[in-house]
Formats: structure tokens, sequence, C-alpha cells
């Protein structure tokens, strides 16, 4: 999924302090999986901004929605109604699901709520771990499902690096290190061998190196 | 003149912590104005329910849970306890004081805890004064 | 192993005699007579300088410039170039032009990360890692070709040098990762400080083993402990260094104005067995920031005059 994380109170004052009446839209898919934006953080950011605003003295009103995804365009269009009565909306989508509304809105601010922060899953309750870059060209085939373009933070195709110290990473203790990981599990399969073979430089150019990505669909297409 | 702050306080409280027959405890007293909001089990605190009960003019909230390791359903107090911490963050953000917001633990029955904890949430009300959110 | 002697660092490792390398970090300015002193310091006592790229992600005078200021004053750099500052265009770019500068070594390294140094909200690069970067080096010098396969007018005859770390994990993949670099293009090795003797001795005869000695040169890292403070700090703040209880005990049990002196001894020391260890060709002293005990210890070592 992708994993967002709600930008701090008082940056969202601040991005919506020209507006005296706001709709907050959530998101139903990814961001509302990471507590970021879904109906529940919708319903707890309109009530401290609320309360904020209040004890401020400041007015606001504030509407509340949240529709199922952001990212397209059929779902987008049910919040029309709601759009239309304020006078800026705060999404706490994605930058995808920002960008989305923008294009379909023509003149009403859309503002982000959330910080995008990574492609990731769900390790385990309340934690979540960046896993993929989208690269555009992914070889996790040789890696053993481990990927070291995101989960090293040298990018380094034929690592370790000399910083790797009892499974850990040296930026961050908390961290993996990745290549300890890779190399475990292709010992566990039995393909270390692919560690002996040398991992040509990447081709960046599917990746966002190579300038905004379109796929294209025409079996899906009218 | 000058009006005596009477501060509004909403109880949250799971019905194995605080039974509903020991509200009556609090009758009488006139320095406080008291809601309760019963839950079948403390875990159940959405961080939205103590945000409203602020919005709708509390002055503080207490939130009472099963003494640790006893909670019916294991983690519903430690759950409550996590959350609780986070909406106290949440508050000093808005600006209102997160220690307006206290959680803490006690066991069935035990009226005189109960008594104590309100009255520390009212001496610590005292200082805070009212809800400048009211 | 390319033949073709270039380099004074590769004729010394060639005829079979033990070489001194030691460390010059360039400033935090522009200043060029801060190379010219450390150039000082060392000249006579080593056979090639190892100048640092922007090491521990600090912003400092450019590793090629550097080196180039070196080269004036007769001494021969190594040119250290990391791979998280500069995309392969970059690279190959730099490459080409300190060769036209003169300069012969390169230590091909993929950097420290820009979280430990003075602007880690820099963006990183890490385009290409160091073995690719090995690759790269070895490819322009060996066929003429830069990374598309283009004739260049004017390879770039580099001596190929790579690091190793003995002490890092996962310990038993550290020999596959040696070799993995000497197939890219490594002609010679400097490895992280040795404090660890043990370790660095069952390194060796891994390395040795597999025949990886017979195809590269290594040199062993040193660095003279200067206080019990000091190697307590190398143990347990920097990642990927191995200094053993025994050795924190001996620099803590001699009085703190004989530490230097019990320092230079345990760094003469490692220098004697190194130099008695089938496959080590020479001695890389890394004195940060202390490049004047240099001379001292290549000197009573017995390693003087250099080059």
């Amino acid at each position: 999924m992708i994993v967002a994380e709600q930008k701090p109170l008082s940056e969202i004052k601040e991005i919506i302090a020209p507006y005296k009446k706001i709709l907050i839209l959530g998101c139903g898919t990814c961001v509302k999986t990471c507590f970021a934006g879904g109906e529940d953080e919708v319903a707890v950011l309109a009530s401290a901004l609320r309360l904020a605003c209040k004890k401020d003295g400041k007015k606001i009103e504030i509407e509340e929605l949240t529709i199922e995804r952001q990212c397209e365009d059929e779902f987008i269009r049910e919040s029309a109604p709601a759009v239309s009565r304020s006078e800026g909306v705060l999404s706490l989508a994605c930058g995808a699901g920002v960008q989305a509304l923008a294009r379909r809105f023509a003149r009403t601010p859309v503002l982000p709520g959330v910080n995008t922060t990574f492609i990731g899953v769900l390790e385990k309750q309340g934690v979540f771990t960046e896993e993929c870059s989208g690269c555009g060209n992914c070889r996790l085939d040789i890696f053993g499902g481990i990927c070291p373009v995101t989960r090293c933070a040298k990018k380094l195709l034929n690592g370790p690096c000399g910083g790797s110290q009892n499974g850990k990473c040296e930026i961050n203790p908390e961290t993996d290190c990745a290549w300890q990981l890779i190399i475990d599990r292709l010992k566990a399969l039995g393909q270390m061998d692919n560690l002996r073979k040398y991992i040509p430089p990447k081709n960046w150019s599917t990746s966002l190196s190579g300038g905004p990505r379109k796929l294209v669909r025409e079996d899906h297409m009218i | 003149m000058n009006k005596k702050f009477i501060p509004k306080i909403t109880v949250f409280h799971c019905i194995n912590a605080f039974t509903e027959n020991t509200h009556s405890i609090f009758v009488g007293r006139n320095d406080f104005e008291v809601k309760f909001i019963k839950l079948p089990c403390s875990s159940m605190v959405k961080d939205i329910f103590l945000l409203r009960a602020f919005e709708a003019g509390a002055d503080g909230v207490v939130v009472l849970v099963c003494p640790e390791g006893q909670c019916r359903y294991v983690e519903g107090n430690i759950r409550a306890k996590k959350r609780v911490a986070w909406v106290k963050n949440l508050l000093d953000d808005i600006g209102i004081d997160g220690g307006r917001l206290s959680l803490s633990n006690i066991a069935a029955g035990d009226t005189a805890a109960a008594t104590q904890i309100i009255d520390n949430a009212l001496k610590n009300l005292a200082e805070l004064g009212q809800n400048p959110a009211a | 192993m390319n033949m073709n002697a270039q380099s004074r660092l590769q004729e010394t490792l060639s005829k079979g005699e033990f070489a001194v390398t030691a460390e010059c970090g360039p400033p935090r300015g522009a200043n060029p007579e801060v190379v010219r002193k450390k150039g000082e310091l060392l000249k006579g006592y080593v056979d090639a300088v190892n100048v640092t790229d922007n090491q521990t992600a600090i912003v400092r005078m450019s590793s090629i410039a550097a080196c180039s200021h070196l080269l004036q004053m007769g001494l021969e750099p190594v040119m250290q170039m990391v791979t998280r500052d500069r995309n392969r265009i970059a690279l190959q770019s730099d490459i080409m032009g300190a060769y036209s500068l003169g300069i012969k070594n390169i230590l091909c390294l993929s950097g420290d990360h820009q979280s430990f140094g003075s602007q880690p909200d820099a963006l990183n690069v890490f385009d290409i890692d160091s073995m690719n970067l090995i690759r790269t080096v070895q490819t322009m010098r060996d066929q003429g070709k830069d990374m598309s396969g283009f004739e260049l007018n004017g390879p770039p005859r580099m001596f190929i040098g790579a690091a190793a770390n003995p002490f890092a994990d996962p310990f038993e993949y550290r020999v596959i990762r040696l070799a993995k670099k000497i197939d890219a293009g490594a002609d010679f090795i400097q490895t992280q400080c040795i404090y660890n003797m043990d370790r660095f001795k069952e390194w060796m005869k891994m390395a040795r083993d597999e025949g990886l000695t017979e195809k590269v040169h290594i040199l062993g890292g040193v660095t003279p402990l200067k206080s019990a403070g000091m190697a307590k700090f190398m143990n347990n703040k920097v990642a990927g260094m191995d200094v053993p209880e025994p050795l924190i005990k001996r620099m803590a049990g001699v009085p703190k104005e004989k530490a230097v002196e019990e320092g230079i001894n345990i760094c003469l020391e490692t220098i004697a067995e190194l130099r008695d260890i089938e496959g080590v060709h020479g001695v890389h002293i890394m004195a940060i920031e202390w490049e004047e005990i240099v001379g001292q210890i290549v000197e009573s070592a017995g390693l003087t005059p250099r080059p």
C-alpha cells in the first residue's frame, strides 16, 4: 500500500488559514489502512481543528467526507456536491489523490493534509516499512525477494557495504541490513550463487529518473 | 461579578472497573458537574469520543480502566492507555493542554480511589481553568 | 592484473616490495596550503597517498584538486572516489579528468552515507555501486571504452583499488565480496583498520584458499590509537570497526602520557605481523589528522626510505 502520515496540526492550520469553509476529504483505500486519512482520521482531524479554531477565536466551517478512492475519477465525482460547498478541500489522500482532485475541480484549491511517505507493508500492527521504490525494473528474483534498491540505504546491488554489523544497517540500528536479509534468505534457498555474479549498473530510465511515467493498456481503452 | 468556576468533567469508564451503581458516590457534590459514559471495555474509548467530549464543553476528561493485567478482554486497558496518551499529545497540539485528560486504573468497587481520582482531576483543573475551546 | 606499469604504487607492488600508503584528508576550505603541509609530512615515507573524497560525507576540497596539489609536490596520490555524490556521467568524466592531470591510482568506494555528515538533508546519488565503479574504470582502461561502449580518445590507465572490511558482517560473505571486487577489476585492496588480528588472519586464510591473493595486492589498514577512549569509541561507535577488549585494556593500562607511545607500539606490532602474513603486500596507514606521526611509524617499522 501507499503509506502516508498526517501532517502536524500546526502545519495544517497554516495551510487552511485562508479559508473559512473547508471540506476534509478522506480516502478509503491505502491511507485508511495506515491510519492517516480514512474516515476515522477525518473525524479526529475535523474535531481537533474545530477545537483549535474555537480556542483561537477563529470561525471555521468544516465538512467531513470520505470516498472510496481519491485516485479514481469515478469515485471523486461523488465528492463534487461537497466540494462545491467549500472554499478549499483538505485532502487526506496520498499525493496522487490530491492531484486527481485538483484535476477534477478546476476552481477549488486542493490542499495536502498528509505527507505521502512510501510504498510499504504493515510489518506488524502499528508498524509500516518501506519495501518498494517503484523503480519499474524489478529484480527481486535474484535478491531472494528482498529489495536492495529500496531497503539498502546506499541502493547497493553488489552489497553489503562495510557498515553492516550484527544484521543492522549502520545508518540506523533499528533498521535491518537488507544485504544480511538477502544473504540469509538466499542461503536458506540454496541460491548463494546469485551473489557471486556481478550485477551490472541498474537501468534507471524506467524509474522517476526517466521523467514522469505513464502506463497505457490499449486493451482497456475505448 | 466573578462567578466561581464549576468544572465539567466527563468520565469514560469500563463497566468492569467502575460499576453503574457507584455513580451515586458523587451525588450531592456541587463543586463539579459530571457526565458518565459507560463502555463495555475501556478499549472502546476511541480518540474521536474523547475529542468530542471537549467539543461538547468538558473542561476535563477522566478515563477509568481496570488494573493492568485484569482486563476481561486481555489488553483493552492497555489500548486505552495508549490512545489516551496519543490524544493528550493532540490536545497539546490543539493548545488546550493534554493535562485535561487523564487515565487511571481502578478496581471495581473501590469508591475511595474513584473519589481520589476525581479530586485530583479537580485540583488539576483548578490550575488549568476552563476549557478555552468550550 | 594489468601489467602496464603506470603508477609507482603499481610498480612497487609488481616488484613484490612491501608497499606503504597513507591518508590525507583535504581541508574544509579552498586553502591548498593544508594539503601541501600534509604532503610535506608524508614525503619520503610513503609510496602513495590516499586522498579522501568528502569522507564521512563532510564537504571538503575535492579529491581531484587535492591530488593535483600533491602531484605538483612530487607525491603520488591515490584518488578516492565515492558513488554517493556523482552519477555515472560525472564519475566517468572525473576519472578522465583526473587521469589527464596525472592521477594514476583510484580507490573505488560507495562512500559513507550522508546521514553521518554535516549536511544530512542532501540527496544521495548511488546511481552505481562501488563494484560497478571498479568495473567501469577497468573497462575504460582495458577496452578504452566508456559505459556506453564509446571508444575513448585516450583511455585513463588507472591502477584500480577497492576497499574491504574483514570485520563487518556477514563474515562468511566478506571473502565472496572480495572475489567479486577482484573479478570486477580491482588490482589492489586497502582494508579497514586492523585491530582484531585473529579475525584478519582468518579472512586472509580464506582469501588464500580461494586463490585471491594471487590475483590482487592486499594492503592491511592500520590506525595508531591515541587513547583508550579512542579505542572504545572506535569499537562502539564506528560501524564495521572491531577493537578487541584486550587491546582496549592495554591502552587503558598505561598512564595517560604514555598512551600515544603505546598506541604507536601496537601499530608497529601490527605492521610487523602483517609483513609475515602470506598475501599481504603492504600497509595503509590511516592516521586521521595526525599525519606527522606517519614518518615516525614508517621509520620505526624499518620501511624507509620511500619510495
